[in-house]
C-alpha cells in the first residue's frame, strides 16, 4: 500500500474522525494520541481495547469511533484482535467482504496492560505473525484506577502505591526493545506533541502488515500531577531531555527520528510534575536525580 | 450521626476536603467514614465525596441519600442534574455554596425555605481553586460545632503531610478562613437519626414495563455518537480566540487539542466548539501568536447572554 505523504505540519488533517464528548480528563495526552492516530488510520479501523482509561471512551450508547470497538479484559486484547482478524479473513475468503471494506485491527492498550498483564498474549500474537497494529498509550501507571505503579513507571516517580520518599525503586521496562527482539514488521515510539512524526509513523505502520507497534508516551495531568494546559509542553520536554527517544524499527534496523541537540538536563522535565516533586523538596535528592540523568546519558552514548 | 456531602468538579479538591473534615472529626473523638465517590472521576467533571461522623460505630454504608449538610465548591454544578447536588436535602439540611451570588438569590432560584449559606471563593476569583478544599473543610467543621480549631489544623497537617511546608501553611490559613467565616452559623448543622429503609421518601419514579433488549438497548449503527455528551459543561475557564492576532496556523491548535474540538472555517480561521471544549488550555499554551485568552466561564456566559440580547 502507498503511504500518504505528510511533508509538513500543514498536511496534518484539519477535520478529525474521533468524535468529541469523551470522558477523558481535560488535557489527556492519551486521547491526543488516539485522535491523531485515528485520523491517519481512517474509518476502516476496528479497535480492540484492553481495560484502562480509554475504555471509558465508548460507554453505550455513546462512542467517539466511526466503526466497531471491542472491550477486552486487561491481559487479552491481542487474543481479541486475533479473533476479529480471523473473522474478517473468513469473510474475505467467503467473498462476503470486499478488499476495500476490510478493516485494520488495532489493539488499543495502556501500559499496565501493554508492559505487564498483556505481555504474554502480545508475545504469542507476534509469534503467530498476527496482522495487527498495537497502539500503546503509555501514561506510566495504572491511570484509570488512580495511578498505581506499572512496569512502565519511571525510576523515582511517586505513585499511589509507591508513596515512599524516593518513589519507585525499579526502572521503566523497555517495551520497544521487547518488541524489536520479537522481530515485528514495524515498531515505533511517538508522542502526541510531535504530531508530524506521529502521523508519518502511523502511516508507515499502516502501509505494512503483520505485527506492528506504535508506542506513545502519554502525559497524564491527573496521574503525573501537572496543569492540563502543560500536556504538550511536557511532551516536548520529554523529547528534548532525551527521556523519550523517538525512533522506529524498519527492515531489521532501529533508527532515531529525532536526536535532541543539545539535550536539556532531565530536571527540566522532572520539575514540571508533582510525581517527582519529592526529588526537589524539601531538599534535592541528588542521588536519584543523578541516577536518572545517568541512565538517559548512557542510552544516548550507546546510540551515538 | 452527621451526614455531609461535598460536591465539586474533579480537580477542585473535594476528596481532600472530605479527608480533612473526616480527620478533624476523628481527632475530636468521633467514629468516621470518609470517601470520594469512586467512578469515572475526571478533572472538571462533577464528583462528590462524603463524610459520616458519629459517637457510636457507623454501620451505614454507601452514598449519603439524606444529607445534613451539602457543601458545593462550584456553583455552576447546581444547574447540572447529573451532579445531584440537591439530592435528598430535607427540611433541616443546610446547603453551603461557594459563590459570589447572595444567599437570598439562591433561595429564590431553588425555591426553597431551607437554610442556604454562602461563602465567597478564595481570593475572590475562580482562577484560584488551590485552597478550596481547605476552605470547604474548615467551613463544614464550624457548621457542625463539634470541631475545635486545633483539631482542624492537625487534620490539615496530617492530610497534607506529603506536601511542602508553604502549601501546608496556605491550607491551614484556608481552613481557618472557612472556619472563621462561618462563626455566625456555628453549630447550625445538627445530627440526624438513623433512617430505616422504610423511612426513606418513596422515589418519585414511574414504573414502566420491561422492554425487550432490542428496544431497551438497541444496536447503535451511527458513528461518533459521543458528540451527544456535552463535555463543555466541565469547563471552568473558557479559551477565546482573538482573530486579529490569529495567523491561521490551525494545524497547531487544531492538532494539539486532545478533544479535537477546534475546527476550521471557510476563511481558514479556527473555531472552537464550546459544547465540547473541556477548557484544558493546551491551545492557549501552544498558540505561537498568543491569540488565545482565558476568561472565566461566568464571564463567558454573561457575554453570551449580552450577545443574545443584542441579537433579539
Ligand atoms: C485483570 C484485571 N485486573 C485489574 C483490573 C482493574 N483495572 C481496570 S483499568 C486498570 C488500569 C489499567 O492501566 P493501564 O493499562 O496502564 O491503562 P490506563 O488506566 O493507565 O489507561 C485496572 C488495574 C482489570 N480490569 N482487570
Ligand atoms: S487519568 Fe490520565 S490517561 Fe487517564 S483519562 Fe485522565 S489524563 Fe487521560
Ligand atoms: S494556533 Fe493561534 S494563531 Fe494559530 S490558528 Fe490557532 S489560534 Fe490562530
Ligand atoms: S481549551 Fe483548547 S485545547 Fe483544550 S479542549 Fe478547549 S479548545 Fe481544545
Ligand atoms: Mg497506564
Amino acid at each position: 500500500m502507498k503511504e500518504p505523504m505528510y511533508k509538513s505540519a500543514r498536511d496534518l488533517p484539519s477535520a478529525h474522525l474521533l468524535g468529541a464528548g469523551t470522558a477523558m480528563c481535560a488535557g489527556c495526552g492519551g486521547l491526543e494520541v488516539v485522535r491523531e492516530a485515528y485520523d491517519v488510520l481512517g474509518e476502516n479501523t476496528v479497535f480492540v481495547n484492553a481495560a484502562g482509561c480509554m475504555t471509558l471512551m465508548s460507554v453505550y450508547p455513546f462512542t467517539p469511533f466511526r466503526g466497531s470497538w471491542l472491550y477486552t479484559a486487561m491481559a487479552s486484547a491481542p487474543a481479541g484482535a486475533q479473533g476479529v482478524r480471523d473473522a474478517l479473513d473468513i469473510r474475505r475468503a467467503k467473498g462476503e467482504l470486499e478488499a476495500g471494506d476490510d478493516l485494520e485491527v488495532v489493539v488499543l492498550t495502556g501500559d499496565g496492560a501493554g508492559y505487564g498483564m498483556g505481555l504474554s498474549a502480545t508475545s504469542a500474537a507476534i509469534d503467530r505473525g498476527l496482522d495487527f497494529l498495537y497502539l500503546c498509550y503509555d501514561n506510566e501507571g495504572y491511570g484509570n484506577t488512580g495511578q498505581q505503579t506499572s512496569p512502565a513507571t519511571p525510576h523515582g516517580a511517586r505513585t499511589a502505591t509507591d508513596g515512599a520518599l524516593a518513589g519507585v525503586a525499579g526502572e521503566k521496562k523497555d517495551l520497544f526493545g521487547i518488541w524489536v527482539a520479537n522481530r515485528p514488521t514495524y515498531a515505533a515510539t511517538v508522542v502526541g506533541s510531535e504530531p508530524l512524526d506521529l502521523a508519518r509513523k502511523v502511516a508507515r505502520a499502516k502501509s505494512r502488515s503483520g505485527p506492528r507497534l506504535i508506542l506513545a508516551l502519554a502525559p497524564c495531568p491527573t496521574g503525573w500531577g501537572f496543569e492540563p494546559s502543560e500536556t504538550v509542553a511536557i511532551g516536548h520536554l520529554a523529547v528534548r531531555t532525551g527521556i523519550w527517544p523517538l525512533k522506529e524499527y524498519v527492515d531489521g534496523r532501529v533508527e532515531h527520528t529525532r536526536r535532541p541537540h543539545p539535550r536539556l538536563p532531565v530536571t527540566d522535565y522532572l520539575k514540571t510534575q508533582a510525581r517527582f516533586a519529592h526529588l526537589f523538596e524539601p531538599e534535592p535528592n541528588e542521588q536519584v536525580l543523578a541516577e536518572i540523568q545517568a541512565s538517559v546519558d548512557a542510552y544516548w552514548d550507546a546510540v551515538e | 450521626m452527621y451526614r455531609i456531602r461535598f460536591h465539586g468538579r474533579g480537580g477542585q479538591g473535594m476528596k481532600t476536603a472530605s479527608r480533612i473534615l473526616g480527620s478533624a472529626f476523628f481527632l475530636s473523638g468521633f467514629e468516621v467514614q470518609d470517601a470520594p465517590r469512586y467512578g469515572a472521576e475526571r478533572r472538571g467533571a462533577p464528583i462528590f465525596a462524603f463524610v459520616r461522623a458519629g459517637r457510636a460505630a457507623i454501620l451505614e454504608r454507601g452514598n449519603i441519600d439524606r444529607p445534613d449538610l451539602v457543601v458545593v465548591a462550584d456553583d455552576t454544578l447546581v444547574a447540572i442534574p447529573g451532579a445531584g447536588v440537591l439530592a435528598g436535602l430535607h427540611a433541616d439540611s443546610v446547603l453551603l455554596l461557594v459563590t459570589t451570588v447572595p444567599a437570598d438569590d439562591w433561595q429564590q432560584r431553588l425555591n426553597t425555605t431551607g437554610t442556604v449559606l454562602t461563602l465567597p471563593p478564595p481570593g475572590g476569583s475562580e482562577r484560584d481553586p488551590a485552597l478550596l478544599s481547605a476552605l470547604c473543610a474548615g467551613a463544614a467543621a464550624r457548621l457542625t460545632g463539634a470541631i475545635e480549631r486545633e483539631a482542624l489544623i492537625r487534620a490539615v497537617d496530617e492530610e497534607l503531610a506529603l506536601y511542602p511546608a508553604d502549601t501546608i501553611a496556605a491550607n491551614r490559613a484556608g481552613a481557618l478562613a472557612g472556619f472563621d467565616a462561618l462563626a455566625v452559623a456555628a453549630g447550625r448543622v445538627g445530627e440526624s437519626g438513623a433512617v430505616a429503609a422504610d423511612g426513606y421518601d418513596a422515589p418519585d419514579w414511574i414504573d414502566l414495563p420491561a422492554d425487550g433488549v432490542g428496544l431497551a438497548a438497541p444496536t447503535i449503527h451511527a458513528g461518533a455518537t459521543s458528540v451527544e455528551v456535552r463535555t463543555g459543561l466541565w469547563r471552568t475557564m473558557r479559551p477565546v480566540i482573538d482573530l486579529e492576532k490569529c495567523h491561521r496556523c490551525t494545524w497547531v491548535c487544531g492538532t494539539f487539542c486532545p478533544d479535537g474540538v477546534i475546527g476550521v472555517d471557510a476563511e481558514r480561521y479556527p473555531v472552537i466548539d464550546y459544547d465540547h471544549c473541556k477548557g484544558c488550555m493546551i491551545c492557549l499554551a501552544q498558540c505561537p501568536t498568543h491569540a488565545i485568552a482565558a476568561i472565566t466561564e461566568r464571564q463567558g456566559r454573561e457575554a453570551d447572554i449580552a450577545a443574545e440580547g443584542e441579537q433579539a
